[in-house]
């Protein structure tokens, strides 16, 4: 599934060159000792951005949830319903969360807790993005 | 005048704060609201603006009050359905002109201030406090019983009102671009992946599911009962324009739009406004209506560690938002008579009603109770607003039916398997909104 | 030739919130020609069924949107149609469940009046 480009700003733009040389980094607060999603311009519990960072994470997790999209709002993704749209935890740290399409895994046949591992895929303006696949 | 978003002062957020300072001081003892329209027609007289004022002046009917004898205005700036004017799009400026306009020419037509408002209202000559309570009629209401309660204004009025565009909800703009900005397609509800606007629901619904052994057949009773109460909401957009029952046969055959969410536990986006009329506790005695009485609002403001709500996360707010409504009205589950929790999305009404412990019930319980008697006959009520699963998106319905029942003046709706004392409303979500526990007695 | 109409309401039949350009006496000929009729649409399909009563028309089905395969699987024909006024909700669910489709508008033309072989 071709997502839509992403064009990086400030925020935002380590965890998107990091996709594209094949990484997943986190935001983490070294202070608190404590990875966000999604990054914010201040670390969630000390409020202060001073000492947020880019973290590398292992790219392993596990499928928290999932829900199936028949009607979606993005119009480049309504060719593609019904479609997995499901909440990975970060092994790293299960409270923090990611989207993932699944790709392989066929509509409404998602394992809820099996043990998936990050991708990374092209989005329409060749911007990567990390997805998820289930571990055999 | 400038009008100010309210302080976070004037919320109850937290736990501990006791008993409410202005518990049965203040009241509401008027009603108002417009037609209903799917969307705006283009017209002058279907505005949101247009709306708004027939809405604000029912209320005021409704009150028996003079306009002059108002010293008060508070309102949500906000109008959209999830509808935004299209960029480029010209605005019509002979609608614009057909009021009188402020600076701004959406203002009336997809926003709303006060300002607008005063102008197009010269009747309320000694309006003094103005403010906006940001993101819906609950938000208003908590304000504006503060500021009555705080003596900032004694006779006030309270306003919602929705605007909706053509177009298909939230499909427009970001959502057909080519590219997105990186923190927007990493941000928690529209993002990169598509969900729909229901899909964080769903997955605390199906998490809920799969914790307590339910399904979502299970919501079949409460989606009718739904219904069939906003049937009997002659304000209603179903009763006004589509007086169709949803059967079970209905609501299991409905296409989903984020499996376990399908249509019909979406709320229909319309264009409406709702007034009412708060005032103090003392002056409310001489009247039109029946004063009902507030006794506390509360407000929650949670906040979940990632991307969605984990249903640890919303059982543990939603368990929070109970104990706050209770502690500052000084009554417990026992006291209410009935509940009209937020409902759009449908999938979140049990959330709410198992924080409110609502007739004893634990986190688990609330589709075994939907299998139950919870008619608007017996003796245990759920949502006989029918809330914007009965009549549409207001997010005010339940607020309206609140203060009905309990004057008595629900109509063919009006609760008959218990006295109406006691009510609470609020909502939207269950990480976040506000209520407001309304009393036949000041308590 | 056996043929199978389904009518999406809204913005499509006259009677539709908003209204379409078809009317139910186009709706009553297609029957009476010997079509099977019904409706598709986002309704619930008590209402779909109340709306077919109230124009005293007598329909083979009401079904959900997502509901056309289920239709193609129950009654046979050589044709079917799904006529429709939304490319998401009528167009991409009719061609899914292999149907042809018609806009409203060229719904009008009856096309389905001019096809070759017996329409009962």
């Amino acid at each position: 599934m071709v997502k839509q480009g992403v064009v990086p700003d400030e925020l935002t733009k380590p965890f998107w060159d990091a996709a594209n040389q094949g990484r997943l980094e986190m935001q983490n607060c070294s202070a608190c000792n404590r990875l966000q999603n999604p990054p914010l311009p201040a670390c969630s519990q000390c409020k202060s951005g001073e000492h947020l960072e880019w973290k590398e994470m292992s790219g392993r997790g596990k499928i928290y949830n999932y829900g199936v999209v028949y009607d979606c709002p993005v119009k480049l993704l309504q060719q593609e319903q019904p479609f997995n749209l499901v909440v990975i935890t970060l092994d790293d740290d299960p409270g923090i969360q990611m989207y993932s399409h699944l790709p392989g895994t066929p509509v409404d046949e998602v394992p809820v807790g099996a043990a998936v591992q990050v991708i990374f895929e092209d989005t329409a303006n060749g911007q990567k993005v990390p997805e998820w696949r289930v571990v055999a | 005048m400038t009008t100010e978003n309210a302080p976070a002062s004037m919320y109850r957020t937290t736990e501990g704060l006791g008993v409410w300072e202005h518990k049965g001081k203040v009241a509401a003892v008027g009603i108002g609201h417009s037609p209903t329209t799917r969307r705006w027609d283009g017209t002058p007289e279907n505005t949101m603006g247009a709306n708004s004022i027939i809405a604000l002046r029912r209320a005021i009917e409704d009150a028996g009050v003079s306009p002059d004898q108002i010293d008060g205005l508070v309102l949500d700036p906000v109008t959209t359905t999830g509808a935004h004017w299209p960029e480029g799009q010209p605005i019509p400026m002979d609608v614009v002109n057909a009021f009188n306009p402020t600076d701004d020419p959406l203002d009336g037509i997809a926003k709303l201030s006060a300002e607008w408002i005063l102008k197009n209202m010269p009747e309320l000559t000694n309006v003094k406090f103005t403010m906006y309570g940001l993101g819906c009629m609950s938000h208003a209401i908590v304000v504006a019983a503060q500021a009555v309660g705080e003596g900032r204004t004694h006779t006030c009025l309270v306003l919602k009102s929705w605007h909706n565009l053509e177009g298909r909800y939230n499909q427009s703009g970001i959502s057909a671009a080519d590219t997105v900005p990186g923190t927007f397609a990493l941000s928690p509800g529209r993002t990169l992946w598509g969900a729909p606007g229901s899909y964080g629901t769903a997955l605390q619904f199906a998490e809920y599911c799969r914790k307590y052994g339910k399904s979502h057949d299970m919501m079949a009773p409460f989606m009718a009962n739904s219904r069939r109460n906003g049937l009997l909401f002659p304000e209603g957009y179903w009763a006004q324009h589509r007086p169709e029952q949803l059967t079970a046969e209905d609501y299991l055959n409905a296409r989903w739009i984020a499996k376990p969410a399908s249509l019909f536990d979406n709320d229909i986006p319309i264009m409406v406004s709702g007034a009412y009329l708060f005032t103090t506790a003392e002056r409310a005695k001489d009247m039109k209506q029946k004063p009902v009485y507030i006794l506390n609002h509360a407000s929650s403001r949670g906040a979940q560690r990632s991307i969605l709500p984990t249903l640890d996360e919303v059982e543990a707010e939603t368990a929070s938002t109970g104990r706050k409504i209770y502690e500052g009205a000084g009554i417990t589950a026992d006291d209410l008579s009935f509940e009209n929790m937020y409902d759009g999305f449908s999938l979140f009404h049990q959330f709410h009603l198992e924080g409110l412990r609502y007739r004893g019930m634990q986190n688990g319980d609330a589709l075994d109770f939907y299998q139950t008697d919870i008619s608007i006959e017996g003796p245990n009520p759920v949502l006989p607003s029918g809330g914007n699963i009965g009549s549409g998106r207001s997010r005010f319905w339940m607020h309206t039916d609140c203060i009905q029942q309990i004057q008595g003046r629900a109509g063919a709706r009006q609760i008959t398997g218990v006295k109406p004392e006691i009510g609470v409303s609020g909502g939207p979500m269950p990480m976040g909104g506000n209520f407001t526990v309304w009393s036949a007695s000041p308590g | 030739m056996v043929i199978l109409i389904s009518f999406d309401i809204d913005g499509t039949l006259e009677v539709g919130d908003p209204p379409g350009v078809l009317s139910m006496d186009l709706v009553r000929r297609t029957k009476a020609a010997g079509i099977l009729i019904g409706s598709c649409s986002d309704r619930p399909i008590s209402g779909q069924r109340i709306i077919w009563e109230q124009h005293n028309i007598t329909v083979d089905f009401a079904v959900s949107k997502q509901q056309l395969p289920d239709v193609k699987a129950k009654f046979k024909a050589d044709v079917y149609y799904h006529i429709g006024d939304r490319e998401d909700l009528d167009r991409q669910y009719a061609l899914a469940a292999g149907f042809e489709f018609l806009w409203p508008d060229e719904a009008l033309a009856e096309p389905w009046l001019h096809l070759d072989g017996d329409s009962s």
